[in-house]
């Protein structure tokens, strides 16, 4: 069904793109519309949340409005750009990132609520290197595995073990801040450009098992810190502690479900007003949106990034090369595992990450990685019917 | 897909549909968070979010007739702490500054604010001004919250008769009880939406009722007599040894208690260190048998039958049988021939039960009644009590005697005090009432509904009965004591034997004078009783002098001139 309505809105714009040669008319006008969309909700999601304690009450808007025009122009200009002339440049891209990677846990870096995940750059701007590293493992491993060294038409073993070396380096580092869930957005952009890119069956299942081995590992010998097995507890049962763990939760719910059917409209939510939601401009921006519009508007958003995956998986099919339709898949896995985890937390049916939700959640690097991600499926997408 | 790079192709769509069914079950999710449970969630963030607060009423004040305030609400100040904003080092200078200017002990109060566990801590209630001077000091987490304090600046004046009010402000006992609800009005109650750190929510809407005021309660009682009625039978009672004693002072033509005084008698002001006995206003609560001023009674209904004339002649010796007891007058005497007159004016029990054999036990039960026995008399007042009157089938053979001369009945003194506002009153009884009416906010007065009136005996009785009255209080009654110069007095002494439950029988005495003035022309009618007096225990000797004072006090206060009449001459002895 709303793959039909896309295909229909697709069709629309290709006829009105006809006899247009400049390649802007080309874009994925529905992708660029949805994620345009998302970004002017993203706006007012974040002013409701922030103007009763920003300072000049539209100090932090302000400031996001910036990030989400930056964010803009170099999806942009990333468009502009040839997806194969950027697998070239892929190995710099994610030396880039693994330098900021390392910079960060050095002295350099500043340690916020128990991370090192920041880079204070002066004049209130900050840098987290751990979100392009993202879209850096992404080009990095699409790059290892659509070129088989051995030729041939997937991946083998050793390929399969660089890719796996080259993750494990990018994860390894994230850990150390430590961040753990953008740690989990990297394996899973790992998986996708695994699965995707052709690799034997019994390899799948190896390393299913691998990773299944490391959960069981990870849990059994305490790696994860205790508020980590907190939150999880909480998850499965939010009563057990409602004012300590599952709080967030609760006040998440609370916050949703009194948005009803219509909302209490754009700056009517009293929850939001009063600041009862942690961090809600950022990792709970959509109990924002739950409040003030209701079911309709929490539906519209989760439809409006649907939408944005949806037209990310048609890139990743329509692309005719392994590169192109590698990346496009690992950036909908990722933006995909997000989404879910994120909506999926402040509706109760996940358990407590600090992951933002895309091009909603308050967040310059976030924002500008996101926005990059999209400049690159555009890219993929122009290129894809013309080889 | 033209692709052939093995199943690429498949496994995107695998994932596609892993996609699609996560965002399903997320609008699904929605539905039910938003839709289906959306009532309870919004309810619980309303409960988190909406502050009830209680704006209390300002209570109505109690004033006496005149618009003196008997009570009344003033504003205070509750001087908190919050533990949490004293820091450590400072706890100590806090309590000492509080300790000094609350009279609190220090260590108690140091005590309290190192228990951080608390954000409230009450420290003491004082006025506004000194409230002002606590927190002049400058010491943070030290508060002060809005209140109101009932005050009674009469002290022990009219003290059980207006009550007083608890800690929560509600009335306990006397008039602050019966008039709660008129007094206390109805308190207003905002909500507003405080955010997780306690502060209020810029521009959410908040609900607000007004409080209603309570009204002002406006007595009959005079403030004035009142005082001297106090003072009077406060004295008495500790000249004569007695245990109580009560002093009723009431308008003979509206039934309005201008006093009603008891001894001792409850200071409102520390009203906690008493017990609840003597919360009671015992002018209506104590039940007693009346004695010789129920002669009226028998006298009205002896006059009201038709059987007996005032001028009629008994033959009275000193004693008389009846049924198995020997009846008798309070002094030895001959076998004296008396008009009957003479037989009220002397306080004969003797020539009172011969008057009553005329008129029969029913009559003379149903004139009990009609004079308000048996029933409460219906002033509004706190534990008002009704008294004993036993139906006439069920009269002992010498109770059928007794209580011709008031043994073997039990009244209050109020249902008394309303027996001789009857007869003063030309025979029509008026329930007696305490309060006048009230006043609002706006001030304007809403008179009191009027009292129920009785015509309870005739008018030519009720005039010959108070000319017997009138002698009683000459020189050859019993109640001489009583008589006031130039004033024309009637009244009766009482002497009765005291019923006393921890002697189990009558032990001591119950003195009573009850009378009005002017006898041609009644104004005001005053009893007084004293309980069990241990110096004198007549009623013509130690309670008419407390009438005499009293009625002499009230006659002045309220501007009653004497009639300036002669009373007619009252034969007393058959041949005089």
């Amino acid at each position: 069904m709303v793959n039909r309505v896309i295909a229909a809105a697709d069709r629309s714009f290709a006829r009105r793109a006809v006899g247009a040669a400049s390649p802007v008319w080309r874009v994925d006008g529905v992708l660029a519309v949805a994620v345009a969309a998302l970004a002017v909700i993203s706006v007012l999601m974040v002013w409701s949340s922030t103007r009763t304690w920003a300072p000049g009450s539209t100090g932090l808007v302000k400031k996001h409005v910036l990030n989400l025009g930056v964010g803009a122009a170099l999806a942009v200009a990333v468009t502009a750009v040839d997806h194969r002339t950027v697998r070239a440049y892929a190995p710099l891209v994610y030396a880039a990132a693994l330098l900021g990677l390392i910079l960060v846990i050095t002295p350099v870096g500043a340690e916020v609520n128990g991370a090192h995940s920041w880079i204070m750059l002066g004049g209130g701007f900050a840098f987290q290197p751990s979100e392009f590293a993202k879209l850096g493992l992404v080009l990095m491993l699409a790059m290892l595995l659509a070129q088989p060294a051995e030729g041939g038409d997937r991946p083998r073993g050793p390929d399969v073990v660089v890719a796996l070396v080259v993750a494990a380096v990018t994860m390894g580092l994230v850990m150390l801040q430590p961040d753990f869930g953008t740690t989990m957005v990297l394996g899973v952009i790992t998986g996708a450009a695994l699965v995707l890119s052709g690799i034997r069956k019994r390899w799948l299942v190896l390393l299913v098992l691998a990773v299944a081995a490391a959960g069981a590992a990870v849990w059994r010998l305490d790696v994860l810190e205790p508020y980590q097995v907190a939150r999880f507890t909480a998850f499965l049962d939010p009563s057990t502690d409602p004012r300590g763990v599952g709080y967030n939760s609760t006040q998440s719910l609370n916050a949703v479900g009194s948005g009803r059917l219509f909302g209490k409209g754009l700056f009517g939510g009293g929850q939001t007003m009063g600041r009862f939601v942690p961090e809600q401009h950022t990792d709970f921006v959509f109990t924002v949106v739950g409040e003030e519009f209701g079911f309709l508007g929490s539906v519209t958003v989760v439809m409006l990034l649907g939408v944005v995956l949806l037209r990310g998986v048609r890139i990743a099919r329509r692309c005719g090369d392994r590169f192109g339709t590698l990346a496009a898949g690992s950036i909908v896995c990722w933006l995909a595992f997000q989404t879910i985890v994120n909506v999926g937390m402040t509706i109760g049916i996940m358990p407590i990450t600090g992951l933002p939700l895309p091009f909603v959640s308050y967040g310059g690097t976030a924002t500008f990685a996101n926005m990059l991600a999209i400049g690159l499926l555009q890219a993929i997408h122009l290129r894809s019917r013309t080889f | 897909m033209v692709l052939h790079l093995g199943n690429p192709g498949r496994r995107i769509s695998i994932g596609l549909i892993a996609m699609t069914f996560v965002l399903s079950v997320f609008a699904g999710r929605l539905v039910q968070l938003q839709g289906l449970d959306s009532k309870v969630y919004a309810a619980e963030a309303a409960r988190q979010r909406v502050q009830e607060e209680r704006i209390p009423a300002r209570r109505g004040s109690i004033t006496d007739v005149n618009g003196y305030e008997l009570a009344l609400t003033v504003e205070a100040r509750e001087i908190f702490v919050d533990p949490l904003e004293v820091t450590p080092a400072k706890r100590d200078q806090v309590a000492a500054m509080l300790a000094a200017e609350l009279g609190e002990p220090k260590e108690r109060i140091a005590a309290e604010i190192a228990d951080t566990g608390k954000r409230y801590v009450p420290i003491g209630t004082v006025d506004p001004i000194h409230a002002q001077k606590v927190l002049a000091h400058g010491f943070k987490g030290v508060g002060s919250k809005h209140e109101y304090r009932r005050d009674y600046p009469g002290g022990d004046l009219a003290g059980t008769l207006i009550g007083f009010v608890g800690d929560d402000g509600g009335g306990l006992s006397g008039l602050e009880l019966v008039h709660d609800k008129l007094l206390a009005g109805r308190d207003g109650q905002q909500s507003i939406e405080t955010g997780r750190d306690g502060q209020r929510i810029p521009m959410t809407r908040s609900t607000r009722r007004q409080p209603v005021e309570g009204r002002n309660v406006r007595l009959t009682i005079d403030r004035d007599i009142q005082w001297a009625a106090q003072k009077a039978i406060t004295e008495q009672v500790a000249a004569t040894g007695a245990r109580t004693g009560s002093v009723i002072v009431m308008d003979v033509q509206t039934g309005q208690v201008a006093a009603i005084a008891n001894a001792p008698e409850l200071n409102l002001k520390d009203w906690g260190k008493t017990s609840a006995e003597s919360w009671v206003n015992r002018a209506v609560a104590d039940v007693f048998e009346p004695g010789s001023t129920n002669k009226v009674i028998t006298a009205a209904a002896a006059l009201e039958s038709g059987a007996v004339r005032p001028e009629t002649v008994f033959t009275v010796a000193d004693d008389i049988r009846c049924a198995d007891k020997v009846l008798r007058d309070s002094h030895p005497h001959p076998t004296e021939r008396l008009t009957f007159s003479g037989v009220v004016a002397t306080s004969s029990n003797v020539g009172t039960i011969l008057a009553a054999q005329k008129v029969g036990d029913a009559k003379l039960h149903e004139m009990l009644r009609r004079f308000g026995f048996g029933a409460k008399p219906g002033a509004g007042l706190y534990r008002e009590e009704a008294g004993l009157l036993p139906s006439w089938q069920e009269w002992s053979g010498s109770q059928r005697c007794t209580i011709a001369y008031g043994q073997g009945v039990s009244v209050t003194a109020l249902q008394t005090a309303s027996v001789y506002q009857t007869i003063a009153n030309g025979g029509v009884r008026i329930a007696p009432s305490v309060v006048a009416g009230t006043t609002g906010a706006d001030g304007a007065f809403v008179p009191a509904a009027p009292a129920t009136r009785t015509r309870v005996v005739g008018e030519r009785t009720a005039r010959e009965v108070s000319l017997m009255l009138e002698a009683a209080v000459s020189a050859e009654g019993t109640g001489n004591l009583a008589s006031i110069d130039g004033y024309r007095v009637a009244g009766k002494t009482g002497t009765a034997m005291r019923y006393d439950a921890a002697c189990q029988g009558y032990c001591g005495y119950t003195a009573t004078f009850a009378g009005f003035a002017p006898a041609d022309k009644p104004r005001l009618v005053v009893l007084t009783v004293i309980q069990d007096p241990r110096k004198g225990h007549y009623g013509g000797e130690i309670a008419a002098p407390v009438f005499k004072k009293v009625m002499t006090f009230a006659l002045k206060s309220r501007k009653i001139p004497p009639t300036g009449t002669e009373p007619p001459v009252v034969r007393i002895r058959a041949g005089e």
